[in-house]
């Protein structure tokens, strides 16, 4: 079975200063990623969405390449909901995270349980072979990885994936919006989360302390020196010497 | 009665490790210390235990990995002990971070591709320790990993992308305006900085064998193999090995060499980027980059704060100065005070000779 049908999921986002909706980077970015592998292969598309369908986020998806948005009216049980419409999907895209809702990161992971496929994360470019797909993923100290995936599975694409986001407002009038109706709710999101608007810096958990006043006094006049070793001794040869024993030591080089 | 608190006016002298004798207010209670004059958490016999799960990488933990082990040791009460798991080999002690017991399951490195053994291996885990919380750090490696276990275990309540903690409750935040708040989750996944690793403890730290059956891949996962971007394509705040230049470079050239042979990125100090020596996206500080590089080698550089900013968070840092009063020095792991010049081509020389022998061999 090759690659033949792919989806791209996208949620809505708001703008941090005007608070006006707006499409969400990161799923824009997938959506695009999905664009392109479609027009190197024979797949078919789909894009869909669980929300409202007036919503003006969705303008921006259109407007950055999206031919069709699916829009399916749910608004609890949304991953039921996605995984329904996903059952025969070979490739599912997503965004690393939303900025709407909890924004957890979760979805595409609790899709690809139900759904019971595999996932792949931080991918930064993908290529269709047969039956897989390779997948260059992101590792942090300027690592990448190379793996390979076998179909059906989802991929969440890094917000650092090198993709061009083209901006056109011609796309944004041909484009179209269609509503899907939802499937019965089975159960209600047992998550209990409040969300209200930010009003003050997260606070940092620090262990607590019982501390005289001297302690107190001395903390806040000694700085604590991190006590590193000093070399003034020798010839430079020397003195580079202990420098690449500590390299080694520390195992930050390999020769 | 009058119950008014009174001090003793009879307290104690104490003399100090020079031999004065002073007052001290508040003399403090004997406590079991540890080396490092710290009072251990470790509870004698613990009902609980909250379980923190992080991969090491080249053997270490990372401050964010140490955020979230001390995360669980900070809201341990007395009757519960911390268990750290960590992914990966480990060759440090991690007793500063309040971990009371110590897992170390080697065989799963973050640099393998293997999320189904290691959520398999995890969860065997999970189920002989029955942790009342798990903790573990929202980052590409761990993030990815509990994500898999939150979405296999949906009877669990979870958070993510956590940035405030407490006994009761955590906090995270969706866009840019939204702050979301759930009760304390069986599941939590820290974000970078939420947690003040430093403790007035330590934990025991002791080491456990990991009792593992050998867990075959499903094999949906296939690694292709780890690729390293060449040390002048990596951006500065992702690089791992840095050798940056200050105002004590005179020879850009022998600077440059030597970042070739260490296949380090380079990096420069504000006073070296104004003279045009180095591009302006190299300036490392408060007005350039912010590093976090596991070795940053400070060469020629007096070590300003708005320098020192710029690399708080570098694990290893190595000056190589004129002048050993210099700010650097205090923040530096290892100092070698000499000209940069005469110790940089030593050092190039060394570095030639090394990989020879590595070649010859
Ligand atoms: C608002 C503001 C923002 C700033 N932001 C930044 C910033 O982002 N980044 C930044 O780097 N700076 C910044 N600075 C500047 C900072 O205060 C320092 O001036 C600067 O970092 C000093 O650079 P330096 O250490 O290379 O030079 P110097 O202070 O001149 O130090 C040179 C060092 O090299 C040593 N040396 C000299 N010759 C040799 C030799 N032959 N061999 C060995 N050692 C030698 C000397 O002993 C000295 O310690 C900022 C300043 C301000 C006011
Ligand atoms: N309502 C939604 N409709 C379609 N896709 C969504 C929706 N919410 C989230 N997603 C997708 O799931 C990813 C992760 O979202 P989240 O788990 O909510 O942070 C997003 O980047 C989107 O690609």
């Amino acid at each position: 079975m090759s690659l033949q049908r792919i989806a791209a999921l996208v949620s809505n986002a708001q703008h941090p200063s005007s608070g006006t909706t707006r499409h969400c980077r990161n799923d824009s970015l997938a959506m695009t990623i999905s664009l392109n592998l479609v027009e190197s292969t024979t797949a078919q598309m789909q894009i869909l969405h669980a929300g409202k369908p007036d919503d003006s986020a969705l303008q921006d998806y259109l407007a950055l390449g999206a031919k069709q948005i699916d829009v399916i009216e749910a608004d609890t049980d949304i991953v039921e909901n996605l995984a329904t419409r996903l059952k025969n999907t070979d490739l599912i895209l997503t965004g690393s995270r939303a900025e709407s809702e909890y924004a957890s990161g979760l979805l595409p992971y609790l899709l690809a349980e139900k759904l019971n496929i595999p996932l792949v994360a931080n991918a930064l470019e993908i290529k269709s072979l047969d039956n897989n797909l390779e997948i260059l993923q992101f590792l942090p100290k300027g690592k990448r990885r190379l793996v390979s995936v076998k179909l059906p599975a989802v991929v969440v694409i890094h917000p650092l994936a090198t993709v061009d986001l083209q901006y056109a407002f011609a796309k944004q009038m041909t484009g179209e919006i269609v509503a899907l109706r939802a499937i019965q709710p089975t159960k209600i999101s047992k998550i209990k989360a409040q969300t209200k608007t930010i009003t003050r810096k997260p606070i940092k958990l620090k262990a607590h302390e019982n501390k005289t006043g001297h302690e107190r006094l001395m903390a806040a006049i000694e700085s604590k020196s991190r006590g590193g070793t000093v070399v003034i001794e020798g010839n430079s040869v020397e003195k580079a010497q202990v420098i690449l024993n500590y390299l080694r030591e520390h195992r930050l080089v390999d020769f | 009665m009058n119950k008014d608190m009174r001090i003793n006016p009879r307290r104690l002298l104490k003399t100090s490790p020079a031999g004065l004798k002073r007052i001290v207010l508040a003399a403090p209670s004997v406590v079991e210390m540890h080396e490092n004059n710290k009072p251990i958490r470790t509870p004698k016999n613990p009902k609980n235990s909250l379980l923190a799960i992080a991969h090491s990488n080249k053997g270490i933990l990372d401050d964010h990995g140490r955020q979230t082990i001390a995360a669980a040791a900070i809201l341990a009460d007395a009757d519960t002990e911390v268990i750290a798991l960590i992914l990966g080999e480990l060759n440090e002690n991690l007793a500063d971070t309040g971990a009371d017991k110590v897992l170390v399951l080697a065989d799963l490195n973050a640099e393998q591709f293997q999320p189904d053994v290691e959520l398999t291996c995890i969860t065997a885990q999970i189920t002989s320790i029955q942790p009342t919380h798990i903790f573990m750090s929202d980052n590409f490696v761990d993030g990815d990993l509990g994500r898999r276990l939150i979405a296999s275990q949906p009877q669990k309540t979870a958070a993510t992308h956590v940035m405030e903690i407490d006994e009761s409750h955590v906090a995270t935040q969706s866009g840019a305006r939204l702050s979301v708040q759930y009760a304390l989750p069986e599941i939590v996944l820290l974000a970078k900085d939420a947690v003040d690793a430093d403790l007035p403890f330590t934990g025991l730290a002791q080491p456990v064998e990991a009792k593992i059956a050998k867990v075959e891949a499903n094999g949906q996962y296939n690694n292709l193999g780890m690729q390293t971007l060449a040390a002048t394509e990596i951006a500065l705040e992702e690089a791992d090995f840095i050798v940056s230049a200050g105002n004590g470079v005179q020879q850009v050239t022998t600077f440059e060499i030597l970042a070739h042979a260490l296949q380090a990125s380079i990096g420069a100090s504000r006073v070296a980027v104004d003279e045009g020596k180095f591009a302006r996206d190299k300036q490392v500080g408060a007005t350039g980059k912010t590093v976090s590089a596991s070795a940053y080698i400070a060469i020629g550089i007096s070590g300003a704060v708005q320098h020192l900013q710029g690399i708080k968070d570098c694990r290893h840092v190595i000056a190589i100065n004129r002048d050993s009063s210099a700010p650097i020095v205090k923040r530096a792991d290892l100092s070698v005070i000499g000209d940069a010049e005469e110790i940089m081509q030593a050092l190039i020389t060394l570095i030639n000779q090394a990989k020879n022998l590595q070649e010859a061999a």
